[in-house]
């Protein structure tokens, strides 16, 4: 089991950020205000999950890597997370280990926190069918990626939604 | 005459997967050939000018968690804005590496990018998408040491003895690159005739499990020098 139940990354803003913050223990807010990753593998091979990058998002592979739960909750870009959202995800990839392995019939990293329950993703803003499928298409592959045994993808019409979220 | 623009989508400041693949591409591309990387947002004006009188573009890309790397997405979102105002239509080529093998799990970015293209009204022309791209630029790094050791090779043992040890040298590391190499050539071409590329894969041209035990070598050196594998390597934390 990992050591936190639920960890929430979103871009919304400050106002959902308290309302996340008061329900869930583990609140990302992806405000775009991050350097993006430098691409240095730092984080697996010089000072092991954590960044050199010295913001809030330093170790932020480590918060997610311990949840049981990851929920992602991100304007649609293409079919894609959007860029400050996509940030916390480059900036985490100490959550898996240098190691190489098979996961899934292709390549990819042994988990430093082992496999984990489940992946969501609640998308909003304007998507097209192409952007949907794309989007699912890519959720499958990070939940392999990651080692989320499961995976869910969800639009959301409203952001009000967000507020019966368990 | 036809312009070409080269759209470096790595952070690296030097010796970047990307920076590589989009020289080979250039090699046979006509016209103006202009090489840009963005790094960060001081770089979008100068790009994006650049765009104007531009015909195509390729992008060179590294992958980054199944998709495309943060501060590209956000050059993307700029690019969209920028081009559909000033109404600049361009053909869109894509040059993409992971450092996985397998070529085809650059699949969701390719999509990203044919997405990309309907938003900005541009023609996606397609891309190229290839596996291990780190051990292609250890091979890169490789032959410029082993064309150091040929030339020194050459002064003190004379030509006939170093050339063979050479050109066994270069037939290997052009073994492993080749199909990454002439897919990045082939859409040079594509890119001259202004034609349609479409969506391909390819990797270093290794199995798999060999593949996976060098890059399991090639992290465990990297990490004695950096001493990451004294700190926890494989630990949580
Ligand atoms: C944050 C981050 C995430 C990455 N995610 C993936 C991935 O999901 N799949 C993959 O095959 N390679 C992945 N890589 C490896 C890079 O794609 C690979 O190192 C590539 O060669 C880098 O290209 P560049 O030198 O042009 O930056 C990732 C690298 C980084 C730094």
């Amino acid at each position: 089991m990992g050591d936190i139940m639920k960890t929430i990354i979103h871009d919304l803003d400050e106002s959902y950020d308290l309302l996340f913050k008061k329900k869930y223990e583990n609140v990302i807010f992806a405000n775009g205000k991050y350097a993006p990753c430098q691409g240095c593998f730092g984080c697996w091979t010089k000072h092991p999950a954590q960044c050199y990058l010295k913001d809030a998002l330093q170790t932020v592979c480590r918060q997610i890597g311990k949840a049981e739960e990851l929920i992602i909750i991100t304007e649609n870009c293409y079919g894609a997370y959007s860029p400050a959202v996509k940030n916390v995800l480059d900036r985490s990839i100490g959550v898996s280990t240098p190691f190489s392995t098979y996961r899934g019939k292709q390549m990819h990293h042994t988990l430093r926190y082992g496999r984990k329950e489940k992946l969501t993703i609640y998308t909003y803003g304007h998507i097209t069918k192409e952007e949907e499928k794309t989007f699912r298409y890519m959720l499958e592959r990070n939940a392999i990626n990651y080692g989320f045994r499961e995976f869910e993808f969800h639009y959301l019409e409203n952001l009000k939604q967000l507020e019966e979220m368990e | 005459m036809m312009k070409t623009v080269l759209i470096n989508g790595s952070p690296k400041k030097r010796l970047s997967v990307s920076s590589y693949l989009l020289g080979i591409v250039g090699l046979l591309v006509k016209g103006e050939v202009v090489k840009e990387q963005v790094r960060n947002s001081g770089d979008y004006e100068r790009i994006l000018n650049s765009l104007v009188d531009a015909d195509n573009v390729v992008f060179g890309v590294p992958l980054y968690v199944d998709g495309v790397p943060s501060h590209m997405l956000a050059f993307m979102k700029e690019m969209e804005k920028f081009c559909v105002e000033k109404k600049i239509r361009l053909r869109l080529y894509v040059v993409s590496n992971g450092g996985f093998i397998e070529g085809s799990q650059n699949k969701a970015l390719m999509q990203i990018y044919e997405n990309f293209c309907k938003h900005c009204d541009f023609e996606w022309h397609g891309g190229v998408g290839i596996g291990g791209g780190v051990m292609l630029n250890v091979m890169r790094i490789m032959f410029f040491a082993y064309a150091g050791l040929f030339v020194l090779n050459t002064i003190t043992a004379g030509l006939t003895a170093a050339l063979p040890i050479f050109a066994e040298q270069l037939f290997v590391i052009l073994f492993f690159s080749c199909a990454a190499i002439l897919y990045c050539l082939r859409m040079g071409f594509a890119v001259n005739k202004g034609a349609g590329y479409g969506v391909k894969f390819t990797r270093i041209l290794l199995p798999s499990f060999l593949f996976i035990l060098a890059a399991d070598i090639f992290f465990v050196i990297i990490s004695i020098f950096q001493g990451g594998i004294f700190r926890g390597w494989l630990k949580r934390k």
